[in-house]
């Protein structure tokens, strides 16, 4: 097209064809083609990452605080959570091994793990093993009906405990 | 041509309808003479595949020992056999497990489809290995076969993909465990890692969801992306200049025209290659043979060979099932499938290093070396001397993975603590 002497007068001083309707219409339909796949591209990933996933719930009711009494350490397995009762204090830290994802047992020292031998003090903190950092904890509170929920998609510093 | 052609009686129509079904599916005779062997390229969907004359060393045994031909022949087994496994699985929790045991007591050859699946799937993994092998050592993957390397490491990567999404598909304890395992060291990935441990299985744990990605990933998705990729690795080597090879060191001479009729020094293109009679042409010795009958019988030894070893291996072992699956009592070792128990390994020594950093470095470094690695000395031959170092670097880092998954595999045992499998 640059050779065609229709369009000579377009060229710019360089010599290089310069900006015509045709190229950027051009130029603009490539943007609007190629932006379009990234975008389709882009909205099959939103598609196939869950919004609401069908498994365990992330948050959950696990009972009133009274079914917890003092000196509690409670692993709710298929929960994936241990639930621990100091006093008043209560505080939910989690059973998966954040060495490759096996759930860990409670043991007299913490936790131990049965897949990799990992073991955790009983705040979660790693005590040996190939565990790389501590089991998290997660949030508790108090549910209007008076049970107490667990939020597994917020974790919280150890050593916070929910007072009830 | 005054007198019409009588048409031919009922009789004679019937009498010939079998020869004339056969003629109209295969038009042309069983080659007899050089020009109906290269017209078999040209004639046959299926043999159109292939040139019409391939170099003798493409048909050395053992220059090639036909590994990519077997990952090929594995996975068109795999094709079949998972399509036949798929008339009776179901994606489900509660029903993939006894879908196993049905396949094993009331599905008519349902335990042999399933050996012959495991086993091609494993054998897949390896053969791969040992062809990306040979492409390195014979450096076959210098210039112009660099964008054909990359593909291949791509096929590699899908290879072991699919592997794993179809462990998890039993549904018993070795599945769960071992995806569990293995989707935790994708999790070690810095930033994206959780993301793509959730978007893989679907949920924060391994459950249905992970189930039915797996399954839609393992039956649809990956079959799809491979066999696209293969025919593209197939396509460039024909375009790639066919099979390499060392080069022709011998000096131009004189061959003789066979057809007496040509004109001396008259050079004919493919057209006339195969309009006319056939002559050989140039000036170099000739060193390729017709890929009719000389290539599809080599092709259809390695598919005979391949066949006969996984139905071997499956009449011999039966594919593994344990439990179904417990959430609560992972099995002690948790191991990863054999092929990521090397990352496995490394990751027990430090989890980001030895799940993705060196992981991520080794793809890439493989990625890259055709454009690293640019000297074109020692193509075609077995550990040439010209590229002992890369030789051995290569060697080197093949030795240390293969130690690794050995040591994963056999010398852990529970607390992933150092056993002897002898004891």
């Amino acid at each position: 097209m640059a050779g065609n002497p229709k369009f000579a007068h377009n060229k710019d001083a360089a010599g290089e064809p310069g900006m015509n309707r045709r190229r950027m219409l051009a130029w603009f339909s490539g943007f609007g083609l190629f932006g379009s796949a990234i975008l389709s591209a882009f909205s099959n990933l939103v598609f196939i990452k869950p919004r609401a996933t069908y498994g365990q719930p992330q948050r959950f009711n696990i009972g009133k605080p009274e079914e917890f009494p003092s000196g509690t350490r409670m692993a709710l397995d298929t929960r994936r959570v241990c639930v621990v009762r100091e006093g008043d204090k209560i505080a939910a830290i989690s059973t998966t091994c954040t060495h490759l994802g096996c759930i860990v047992s409670v043991a007299d020292t913490g936790f131990a793990c049965p897949c990799h031998g990992s073991r955790y003090d009983q705040d979660g903190n790693v005590t040996g093993g190939p565990a790389p950092k501590a089991l998290p904890w997660y949030k508790v509170s108090l549910a209007p009906n008076g049970e107490l929920e667990i939020d597994k998609d917020t974790e919280v510093e150890p050593g916070s405990y929910l007072n009830v | 041509m005054s007198q019409a052609v009588k048409p031919p009686s009922l009789w004679t129509n019937m009498r010939e309808l079998p020869a004339n079904v056969w003629h109209s599916l295969f038009r042309n005779p069983l080659p007899s003479d050089d020009l109906q062997r290269s017209s078999t390229s040209f004639t046959n969907f299926f043999l159109h595949i292939h040139p019409v004359k391939v170099n003798k060393n493409t048909l050395r045994p053992i220059y090639t020992m036909g590994l990519g031909l077997m990952s090929f022949f594995l996975f068109l087994i795999l094709v079949v056999t998972g399509v036949l496994l798929m008339f009776y699985y179901v994606p489900s929790t509660t029903q993939a497990y006894d879908r196993m045991l049905d396949l094993r007591g009331t599905v008519a050859f349902g335990i042999f489809l399933r050996n012959m699946h495991r086993w091609s799937a494993h054998g897949m993994v390896g053969v791969v290995v040992l062809h990306m092998c040979r492409v390195f050592f014979t450096g076959s993957y210098k210039k112009p076969r660099e964008f054909n390397w990359v593909i291949g490491v791509i096929l590699f990567l899908l290879t072991l993909f699919s592997s794993f999404t179809g462990y998890l598909l039993p549904w018993d304890q070795l599945a769960f465990w071992a995806i569990t395992v293995g989707t935790s060291i994708a999790a070690y990935a810095p930033v994206v890692g959780k993301d793509i441990q959730f978007l893989m299985l679907g949920d924060a744990t391994v459950g249905q969801e992970a189930l039915l990605r797996f399954y839609v990933l393992h039956v649809a998705v990956l079959p799809v992306i491979v066999t696209l990729l293969v025919a593209i690795h197939f396509w460039r080597i024909r375009k790639d200049g066919g099979l390499s090879r060392p080069e022709e060191t011998a000096t131009p001479v004189a061959v003789s025209v066979k057809a007496v009729e040509l004109k001396k020094n008259k050079t004919y293109g493919l057209q006339g290659f195969v309009r006319g009679p056939f002559t050989k042409i140039g000036n170099t010795p000739d060193n390729s043979v017709f890929a009719w009958p000389n290539l599809l019988i080599a092709e259809l030894f390695v598919f005979i060979l391949t066949l006969a070893a996984i139905l071997t291996l499956s009449m011999m072992f039966n594919a593994p099932l344990e439990e179904p699956v417990n959430v609560m009592h992972p099995p002690n070792p948790a191991k990863a499938p054999w092929y990521f128990l090397g990352l496995q390994e490394m990751v027990s020594y430090s989890a980001f290093w030895g799940g993705v950093g060196i992981p991520t470095i080794f793809v890439l470094l493989l990625l890259a070396t055709p454009y690293l690695d640019r000297r074109t000395a020692g193509v075609g031959k077995w550990f040439a001397r010209e590229r002992l170092l890369a030789n051995t670097i290569f060697m080197t880092f093949l030795i240390v993975n293969v130690v690794f998954v050995i040591i994963g595999t056999f010398f852990r045992g529970p607390n992933w603590e150092f056993v002897s499998p002898w004891k």
